[in-house]
């Protein structure tokens, strides 16, 4: 199939030339009618999309402008990612500068509480002041590894990153609008990224729901390490639920509100349910808790042949929800195993450790693996197979071949 | 043949534009569009006519299940497919 270009231009001048214009053919079709908003997406430097141009493009694998992952060996030897390595995965596009407007100005407002209330971005600021590092991770992190054929971005361990947010603790808010129903199970956070568009919010707005005792541990960020929440991050207010999967810490963030019933929108409802291959609904779990996970971060595939002799294997582990409790180092494709050091510093139970182990390698292949545990529950050897590819934390999927000359 | 597949491209042309109104929230050169909802189609890597046939039948997120929701016919599917495999980065 060849269609010359100068052919398929014309004909595409001539078709464009008999309506207004694209704006104009969305709003009269009648599946998704949609206003385009303000383009941020366009080609910027370096091949990034222009919204993320500050990014480290060596760092990043570009799956698509709105799906880009770390590479295995960049999300951070000093345990926290840096902003320009973080991957990107937006279900909306990320707000510009004019849309978000003052930052300060910035509204969130907060229901299901004895009193209601909406608070701008400068008066969430007096209510409170904390700081957390966290792990974001995607809950399609991993896959890439998955063999039936599943739709989305094939991530293999980059669409993760360990991060400082700071901002309010949401039990300071909830405590400023007099406490949470008492009747109320669940936090539900609500994203206004969708209202640019136009879309209808029951199938755009990115609106999740958790537990309600998630917010005790939660907080409303608009910093991130250091600097101003960036608008492709949720800027200037995001939900921050640590030990949950990236999709519940809602960028830009517009409602929270405690409900007796989890949110209806198709983000909720439909979309990141840990189904079975050939299965779909809402009666399947939702993608909340991380299971526990680490990875090896070097040497990798992508970092070349090591030299034999002393070996520092290097990654980092996860416990979930709880804090890691150890890791074990495979260098015979988990034939045997020997427990790795933690190194550097413990920045509590959401964040990851790093874990180093010296390994004396002489020539040859190697099949390295690690496996942590978080006192309870240790990584499994395979993946959950799941029709969405989500929440894959099988130790063997994860392990990376190596050659040592 | 030529002229048979040119027939297919322009049909599959006017179903991105139109009938499911891709351009809405894609962006893709070839066709003039510029949405920014879903993926910019010039940048998604690796892009096969089953993999697009796929994601248009089943749909993602809040991309429509043209195919399940009987949107789109599976002819219709298959001429769109093969004109945003044939034209994506073009």
């Amino acid at each position: 199939m060849r269609i010359k270009e100068k052919k398929l231009n014309l004909n595409r001048r001539n078709f464009l030339a008999s309506t207004a214009s694209i704006a104009g053919l969305a709003a009269t079709a009648s599946v998704v009618p949609i206003s385009i908003s303000n383009a941020n997406h366009k080609d910027g430097e370096k091949g990034l999309p222009e919204f993320i141009s500050w990014k480290d493009r060596n760092a990043l694998i570009v799956h698509s402008d709105k799906g880009i992952e770390t590479h295995r060996s960049a999300i951070g030897e000093s345990l926290i990612t840096p902003n320009r390595n973080v991957y990107i995965r937006n279900n909306m596009p990320t707000m510009t500068d004019d849309q978000i407007g003052n930052r300060n100005d910035w509204k969130v407002s907060i229901e299901g509480v004895k009193n209601p209330k909406t608070f701008t971005l400068a008066q969430l600021k007096k209510l409170g002041h904390t700081t957390m590092a966290t792990i974001l991770q995607c809950s399609g992190n991993g896959r890439g590894f998955f063999e039936h054929k599943v739709r989305g971005s094939q991530w293999k361990t980059g669409a993760a990153a360990c991060v400082f947010w700071t901002g309010v603790p949401m039990k300071a808010v909830v405590e400023a609008c007099g406490g949470a129903n008492a009747s109320a199970v669940f936090m539900t956070s609500a994203g206004v990224d969708h209202e640019p568009t136009g879309l209808d919010p029951k199938k755009a707005m990115v609106e999740r729901s958790v537990p309600k005792v998630a917010f005790k541990d939660a907080m409303l960020a608009w910093e991130m390490n250091g600097v101003p929440l960036p608008n492709a991050h949720g800027g200037p207010l995001r939900m921050v639920t640590p030990g949950y999967f990236g999709i519940n810490n809602v960028k830009h963030l517009g409602r929270v509100a405690f409900t007796e019933k989890e949110s209806s929108v198709k983000y909720m409802k439909k979309s990141y349910r840990i189904s079975p291959i050939g299965k779909k609904g809402s009666q399947y779990p939702s993608c909340w808790e991380m299971p526990v996970k680490s990875w090896i971060t070097r040497p990798t595939d992508e970092t070349g042949t090591v030299r034999a002799g002393k070996v520092q294997i290097v990654g980092v582990a996860m416990g979930g929800t709880k804090k890691v409790r150890s890791v074990k180092v495979s260098v015979d494709g988990g034939k045997s195993w020997k427990r790795a050091k933690f190194i550097g510093p413990d920045l509590g139970k959401y964040a990851w450790r790093q874990f180093a182990f010296e390994a004396n390698l002489k020539s040859g292949t190697y099949n390295i693996a690690s496996l942590a545990s978080n006192g309870s529950k240790k990584q499994p050897e395979l993946r959950m197979e799941n029709r969405r590819g989500y929440a894959h934390n099988g130790w063997k999927d994860h392990s990376v071949n190596i050659t040592v000359v | 043949n030529t002229i048979a597949d040119e027939a297919k491209m322009l049909k599959g042309l006017e179903i991105f534009n139109e009938t499911a109104a891709c351009a809405g929230c894609h962006t893709m050169k070839a066709a003039g569009a510029e949405g920014n909802v879903g993926p910019n189609l010039d940048t998604v890597a690796g892009l096969t006519v089953e993999s697009v046939i796929d994601m248009v039948t089943h749909g993602l997120g809040v991309m429509p299940a043209y195919g399940e929701e009987e949107i789109l016919t599976p002819e219709e599917i298959e001429i769109v497919s093969t004109y945003v495999v044939n034209s994506a980065g073009k």
